[in-house]
């Protein structure tokens, strides 16, 4: 999948677009190592996690008991 | 500026209907109808409040800052180091909210009908296709817009004359049985999904009829709020107090549609409709989140970062964003509400007051200067 990204997506970019190149390795960086993460670690806490810690106080309030 | 293209306010409009009533459709009934059971109609109204009042915010700060969007005034407003961090945690948020409706699309699909398709698949082939609308550009999603949402704006109108004959107005009786209390509390999640309207921060910037801005997104919120009352009056005729006992009630009220053994089965031709709206919203997120990330880093073309967002956005649809179905359910019916609506109606609201202040000082400095 990332081989075809890249092969996909490189040539487009000019030579002189620096930071669109860092850019794009970054992100399908990222995106690959979460992939592998997931791979071996399948129950990795997520996101929605944290933000279910951050606001367990208010989300209280809506709770039916 | 980034993207070239111009669309008009009602494509604008168009855009946006389905980017907030497409999840809407699908679980916002069954999480209304828990708290306020056969009021349930009520709950719309009182949630659309938000909705005006996030579209006035972005629209006087659209007025004051007119070629940005909420991520480069971010910047101007609380200056740079908080104004990039405010904006990571918008970034953060798009890509969070995006991989969250790519979970609800998939198991939505993967319940009503491919039930051995992986998800990820599911997920993978909207994705490619949203990355495509996205390359193309706002314009292209005007279109795709224009093209589609005629069709979904008919959905629930359709749906409620073909039930018709099993309507039962008398569920609706006694209303607010119990006080305004349980409506109010039902207008949680509404109003979240109509703090959504905040997404036309991202397309404000590329309208060519500017002025007629603020006209366009008022009709958009007064429209879903009919629509959405429409809905629900839909549920509470069919289910009574009950309408919550369903994931999707909506589609579950479809399903029932016989006319004389004739017409039968319209879920899928209901779903089908339904999925050029998820797209829509899919694609809109996507758009907002890869704009946004390249305004953030100051890049020359959006372009090259699609398909990275992309395959980031699968990865963490298909799993990452939440274990199972209930848990992202529990965490719509009681986060969200909340987080939503601080990040798209309060720390806009907070960044208008400042500008607005800001601006003051400067006319009172000027006019000592003098």
């Amino acid at each position: 999948m990332v081989v075809l990204l890249i092969l996909y997506e490189w040539p487009k970019m000019g030579q002189h677009q620096k930071k669109e190149k860092t850019a794009f390795v970054t992100i399908t960086a990222m995106g690959w190592l979460l992939a592998i993460l997931l791979l071996f670690f399948p129950d990795l806490q997520g996101p929605t996690q944290m933000i279910e810690q951050l606001f367990k106080p208010l989300g209280k309030m809506l709770e039916k008991n | 500026m980034i993207e070239k293209g111009k669309i008009s306010s009602f494509q604008m409009a168009l855009i946006m209907y389905p980017t907030i009533e497409a999840t809407a459709l699908l679980t916002v009934p069954g999480i209304t109808g828990t708290y306020a059971e056969r009021d349930m109609w009520i709950s719309p109204i009182l949630g659309s409040i938000n909705g005006f009042f996030t579209v006035f915010i972005l629209y006087q700060l659209h007025k004051l800052y007119p070629k940005e969007t909420i991520i480069q005034y971010s910047e101007h407003i609380v200056g740079r180091v908080l104004g990039k961090i405010l904006g990571f945690i918008y970034l953060f948020f798009l890509l969070h909210i995006g991989s969250i409706i790519l979970r609800e699309y998939s198991t939505f699909v993967s319940v009503s009908f491919l039930q051995t398709t992986p998800p990820s698949v599911i997920i993978g082939g909207m994705v490619l296709v949203c990355a495509f609308a996205v390359r193309g550009g706002i314009e292209v999603l005007g279109r795709t817009a224009n093209l589609f949402v005629p069709i979904l704006f008919l959905l629930p109108i359709i749906a409620a004359i073909l039930l018709l004959k099993d309507f039962d107005p008398k569920h609706m009786l006694p209303i607010m049985e119990h006080g305004m209390m349980p409506s109010v509390m039902g207008a949680a999640a509404p109003q979240a999904w109509f703090g959504e309207t905040f997404l036309i921060t991202m397309i404000l910037p590329f309208l060519s009829d500017r002025d007629k801005g603020m006209k366009w997104s008022l009709i958009l919120v007064v429209t879903i709020m009919v629509n959405f009352v429409i809905t629900n009056l839909l549920a509470v005729f069919l289910f009574g107090g009950t309408a919550s006992g369903y994931t999707f009630p909506l589609f579950t009220a479809i399903r029932y549609i016989t006319i004389s053994t004739f017409f039968e089965h319209l879920e899928s031709v209901t779903i089908a409709i339904w999925i050029t709206g998820i797209f829509i919203k899919i694609s809109m997120f996507y758009y907002a989140l890869v704009i946004g990330t390249s305004q953030w880093l100051k890049l020359s073309d959006y372009r090259p970062i699609v398909f990275p967002f992309g395959f980031l956005l699968t990865v963490l649809g298909c799993q990452w964003v939440a274990p199972n179905f209930e848990e992202l359910n529990h965490f719509l019916v009681t986060i969200y509400p909340f987080y939503g609506s601080l990040l798209m109606t309060l720390i806009p609201a907070l960044f208008l007051l400042i500008a607005v202040i800001r601006k003051k000082k400067r006319k009172k400095n000027f006019v000592k200067n003098m």
